[in-house]
């Protein structure tokens, strides 16, 4: 029976790889979607316009405070009774942005917040405008903070985009769900599904954790 | 009290413990100076096995510290050893970084280990400073606070690792002060140090290194106006110079 | 879309709601202790000297963090009654949530010990304390302070999964906002009522985490 059930698992394994591809399309695209906003809003964040500052750290607390289902419910939901019609996989997208870009922003503005205030003091004296010192001088310094919790980030993202399945974006998690219904092997079936993730995730967990050691050494060197 | 025999140590491919023969003696007291990454910390790291040896044999007290089986809790309790750190636990008051090991090592009832704590406190010069945590601490009081609590073990050798490195010059007095009153009580003392005039006043001997290697032992008027080697001889320039 | 709330509809589920709002507290609540639990005892398993136990901790700490939390849950969901195990969807849900939280307690709590100077393992040493000791007397308590913020900040991370339980059809927060959505098929007023709900919770958990954060610094300087 087990074995039965293993072959008709193998003969799904192209609807798999359909739905790793899914996951990938949909984290890809949130992600330098995500990513752009991010670093926009986290400049804003780090600036200093109380306003903008505000209302960000508003957005940034409701998107943190709720949990990313209920944002995909709303999204998916409710824009369409706003007169905004949406399939599953633009909203997907939508909602997946909107998550990794709030706590993007939260990564480069406190990487930027973190350096050291003489760095725009001289650069200032220097004669360099504000965005001359926030590209030359303050970025570059702030992206070793930034860049081991971005690809952290990353990794939440591609794991977050399971959950769009709930809508119906054929993902690795709704190509599980689907062949369950079939393969009533819950093990196997969530097994070979979690593998695939852990294949996309390990390598991004490891790169971040090498990142981090790296970053650590350069700022000791420094 | 302390012996070392044939000692040898690597960290890797550095042969950072070169042979080492040295005995001290009860109550003698032992500066251990030369250039930085001679080995002269290591030296006594060894003595309490915070680093292992590779080779020799290091005897303290009839206990032998290089035999793996050994149970170092004992060797360690008859041991005070103060840092250059101070290391000191953060989250403890003084009086409470003093008791701490009496308490859990030496099975000490709480109050027992108070009075102790106290009267070393006292004897270092802290009896206003008991209840302070060492942030509430200057450099020079966390290291007699550190100086107290490995008094407390009623050691029979107290190590010292660069004690005043660590501490703005202002604050080294009020340590040494600490540890030559300790020397005239006839402690067993091994002090890593470049601190000369404390060397001269309350050494028995100096143990000059370099390299992993012993390479000059004299009572200090010797070495200090009459070093036998060329490197004592530059190292004593080079220190008196700066 | 706002003219048209329709308050009366959330006013008449609010009881739904209430019980609702505790299910997502009590489970969170247990899932938190057995988290806590679980990270301990795997954290104690990866740093201990049995080699076996120490792979068995990082095989289990590495799986659980690269692959989604839904994946896990389904796992559970569809596998266990495979191998005979019949458990209510809540037991199953509430054993996800703890194994998951519980692999990132157990890296929180291992980069606590590990960022405690190494001086003050020696000190232990020198003074004759054994492992259990220096772990007990001197490492645990100041990594305890270094982890209550991160510690919190999986506890918010917590609550937020829990949601995804509402998909094994587990009475929970979400979950009510899907029934209203069904039943009157008002997903604004559903799921909007829900997101407040979390952002109570949200909003208690920082301000505690701050709260005890000051009182902590406070301890150390005072």
């Amino acid at each position: 029976m087990l074995s039965f059930y293993f072959q008709e698992l193998m003969r799904s394994l192209p609807y798999f790889l359909e739905g790793a591809w899914m996951t990938i399309a949909v984290s890809g695209l949130s992600l330098l979607a995500g990513t752009l906003i991010g670093f926009v809003c986290g400049i804003i964040r780090a600036g200093r316009n109380k306003l903008l500052r505000a209302i960000i750290g508003i957005w940034v607390d409701l998107i943190r405070g709720t949990p990313f289902l209920v944002q995909v419910f709303i999204i998916f939901f409710i824009l369409p009774s706003a007169g905004i019609e949406l399939e599953a996989f633009p909203a997907a997208v939508i909602a997946l942005t909107n998550l990794t870009a709030s706590f993007i922003c939260e990564i480069v503005a406190s990487g930027i917040i973190a350096v050291p205030k003489g760095q725009s003091e001289a650069a200032t004296a220097s004669g360099l405008s504000n965005y001359q010192q926030l590209r030359y001088i303050v970025l570059p310094q702030a992206m070793r903070t930034i860049v081991p919790p971005l690809v952290g980030q990353y990794v939440l993202l591609v794991k977050d985009s399971s959950v769009v399945s709930a809508i119906g974006v054929v993902d690795i998690t709704r190509v599980g769900w689907l062949t369950v219904q079939r393969v009533p092997e819950g093990l196997m079936v969530f097994g070979l599904v979690g593998l695939l993730y852990f294949a996309i995730c390990y390598p991004l967990i490891n790169l971040s954790g090498y990142l981090e050691r790296r970053m650590t050494i350069v700022n000791t060197k420094l | 009290m302390i012996s070392f025999k044939k000692v040898d140590k690597w960290f890797g491919d550095l042969h950072v413990l070169n042979d080492i023969n040295i005995e001290v003696a009860q109550g003698e007291v032992v500066v251990v100076c030369g250039p930085s990454g001679s080995g002269k910390s290591t030296l006594i790291r060894c003595i309490n096995r915070l680093e292992p040896i590779q080779k020799g044999e290091i005897v303290v007290d009839n206990m032998a510290v290089h035999d793996k089986k050994i149970n170092m809790t004992k060797v360690r309790a008859d041991i005070g050893f103060v840092f250059q750190s101070f290391n000191l636990y953060p989250h403890m008051t003084a009086l409470e970084n003093t008791t701490i090991a009496p308490r859990k090592v030496k099975n000490m009832s709480k109050k027992e280990a108070e009075k102790l704590g106290r009267k070393m406190l006292t004897r270092v010069g802290l009896e206003d400073r008991i209840d302070h945590y060492p942030t509430q601490l200057s450099g020079g009081q966390q290291q007699r606070v550190a100086i107290a609590r490995g008094l407390c073990m009623n050691p029979k050798i107290m190590l010292f690792d660069e004690p005043t490195s660590a501490l703005d010059p202002e604050m080294i007095n009020e340590v040494l002060d600490v540890m030559r009153d300790l020397a005239k009580e006839g402690m067993t003392m091994m002090v890593v140090t470049h601190e000369m005039g404390f060397a001269r006043e309350v050494a028995s001997r100096v143990v000059f290194m370099d390299e992993g290697k012993i390479i000059e032992v004299a009572p200090p008027n010797d070495f200090f106006t009459n070093p036998q080697t060329e490197r004592g001889k530059y190292f004593l320039a080079s220190i008196l110079t700066h | 879309m706002l003219e048209a709330f329709n308050f009366r509809v959330i006013l008449e589920y609010m009881p739904l709601y209430g019980q609702c709002f505790l299910a997502t507290l009590w489970m969170s609540g247990l899932a938190l202790l057995g988290a806590i639990l679980v990270g301990i005892v795997a954290c104690g398993m990866r740093l201990g000297q049995v080699r076996s136990l120490s792979v068995l901790a990082g095989i289990f700490i590495e799986s659980i963090r690269s692959t989604p939390l839904l994946v896990q849950l389904y796992f559970f969901y569809f596998g266990l009654p495979t191998l005979g195990i019949m458990f209510p969807e809540w037991v199953t849900g509430v054993i996800a949530l703890t194994l998951n939280s519980g692999a990132y307690y157990a890296e929180i709590i291992r980069s606590g010990i590990q960022s405690i100077d190494s001086g003050q393992t020696e000190a232990g040493i020198a003074s004759g304390m054994n492992y259990f000791q220096r772990m007990r007397y001197i490492i645990l308590p100041q990594a305890l302070g270094m982890t209550i913020r991160p510690m919190l900040g999986q506890a918010i991370v917590l609550v937020k999964d829990s949601s995804l339980l509402s998909l094994i059809s587990i009475l929970e927060l979400t979950r009510a906002g899907q029934l209203l959505t069904s039943d009157r098929f008002m997903p604004a007023e559903g799921f909007l009522t829900t997101a407040v709900f979390y952002l109570i919770l949200y909003y208690m958990l920082k301000w505690f985490s701050s709260w005890s954060e000051k009182r902590l610094i406070f301890r150390e300087a005072h």
